[in-house]
């Protein structure tokens, strides 16, 4: 189903990208440069250091761009995963979040996917669908968590709701998000785990 | 525990990982299960969450600081090649000019040609061969006035020389259905490639808030007469102006208007 993965913004400039084609990266900083941007100063609080998490995102983008696969998401999520890493890979130095893994080197993304279905659709359409069917309370928590940049504890506080409990609500809030979008793309629920 | 109950406990500290929210003791857990055969990682969870974050983040309408773009501007030097591979997949929008374009009959036109003399080379020579056939593509000029013929939608505008430039005079014509259009551009000084080039850009708010590239051009000798064609990387649906600028070899990303040259308004 990669056909609906693409909307038209995005029109496969990653391929261009990846061929060193000069104005396919200009088009690419003028349309995720904000943002990258964006991502970086919600992980990262020194401005010098988000300015850094946007350089390396970006050089990570040119030396990877060869392996974005269409199938597997849309442009501007593979770039949003490429700058959540870099960020949070430069908030994890100032010990606040675990480092992740990185990406794979030689393989698409596709490949690097153990399981059948890493596809998730991440149409704009369907990602808020997928976060329309989650229950009232765990929106809010969607909300704080990935709009406001709140941390756990700030959750907590804001909302009055135990610290386990927001903890809780946001992975299997996840997992539920993850699983109508993979149900959108056609794929399995609950496979990503399984041998 | 039962393979579902681990598999199920996996994914929720898989989730959590993601997150960034897994304290020591559950950091340990995961690490134990992903060695198990069971378990196995993959990109889903992460691509939720940055489609999650994507969406959120996207309304904001960021910009990216001078100073950043200058670094982004100068870091992706070392990766330009230029050179597409003989893979090259040929985005939607270009498709979609590519099969609108002029150009595009006399390539069909070639195609059958090459199929032709393809036959004829496997049916064994023929007594009256014909000579080879040439094909020539059509100037800019003839291209122009093709599109002139055609379009059912035509936008025409007169450019205006600004301050140094005002001598220059010009006109526009687009068409939205096509995705085409050209410049006529009469005494417009010439460039040095080397140094400086012109660069055109469509203000379309329909389509962003920026104006969009329309392609950097030379324009080789003083006082003559020159067509360009517009080059859009992006769709342009509702041109509202069209700006020339002169910048640095190989135009910018977003002009910062230090020289605008000329400025035609859509009517």
């Amino acid at each position: 189903m990669a056909d609906r993965l693409q909307d038209d913004s995005d029109g496969g400039i990653l391929q261009e990208v990846a061929q060193g084609i000069e104005y396919a990266m200009d088009h690419c900083i003028s349309r995720y440069g904000g943002l990258v941007w964006s991502i970086a100063q919600r992980y990262v609080q020194d401005h010098s250091s988000a300015e850094d998490v946007v350089q390396e995102t970006f050089t990570d983008l040119w030396k990877s761009a060869k392996r974005y696969d269409p199938a597997i998401a849309t442009e501007c999520t593979f770039i949003g995963m490429l700058a959540r890493r870099r960020a949070i890979d430069f908030a994890r130095k100032e010990s606040r979040r675990p480092q992740l893994e990185p990406l794979p080197e030689g393989e698409s993304l596709h490949h690097a996917s153990v399981e059948p279905s890493a596809a998730v659709s991440c149409e704009s359409e369907d990602v808020r669908a997928a976060l329309k069917e989650l229950p009232q309370e765990t929106q809010q928590i969607f909300s704080l968590h990935f709009d406001e940049g709140m941390t756990h504890p700030e959750i907590a506080k804001k909302t009055g709701l135990p610290l386990g409990t927001v903890k809780t609500r946001l992975r299997r809030g996840l997992i539920e998000v993850r699983d109508r979008l993979r149900r959108l793309d056609g794929g399995q629920p609950f496979t990503s785990a399984t041998s | 525990m039962s393979d579902q109950d681990i598999l199920r406990r996996f994914e929720e500290l898989e989730a959590g990982r993601i997150l960034g929210d897994l304290d020591a003791e559950e950091s340990k857990e995961w690490e134990e299960l992903s060695k198990g055969s069971r378990c196995h990682m993959d990109l889903s969870l992460e691509l939720t969450a940055a489609a999650i974050e994507t969406e959120f983040l996207q309304s904001r309408d960021s910009v990216l600081p001078d100073k950043v773009l200058a670094n982004l501007n100068e870091g992706k030097a070392q990766f330009i090649t230029n050179e597409p591979d003989t893979e090259t997949v040929v985005r939607p929008t270009l498709w979609l000019q590519l099969l609108s374009a002029p150009q595009t009959a006399w390539a069909i036109a070639a195609l059958f040609a090459i199929l032709f003399v393809a036959k004829s080379l496997v049916q064994g020579p023929t007594i009256n061969s014909d000579p080879p056939v040439v094909i020539i593509p059509p100037s800019p000029e003839e291209a122009r006035d093709q599109l002139l013929r055609e379009a059912s939608d035509l936008i025409e505008s007169d450019f205006g020389g600004l301050e140094r430039y005002d001598e220059m005079s010009g006109k526009v014509v687009w068409s939205d259905e096509l995705q085409e259009g050209y410049m006529t551009l009469t005494n417009l000084p010439a460039n040095d490639p080397a140094a400086n080039q012109y660069q055109l850009w469509i203000v379309d708010p329909d389509r962003d808030e920026k104006p969009v590239d329309g392609g950097v051009f030379d324009i080789p000798t003083d006082g003559n007469t020159a067509i360009i064609p517009i080059r859009n990387p992006l769709a342009i649906t509702k041109p509202q102006a069209f700006v020339i600028t002169l910048e640095q070899p190989g135009g910018v990303v977003v002009s910062k208007q230090e020289v605008v040259v000329a400025l035609a308004k859509a009517s």
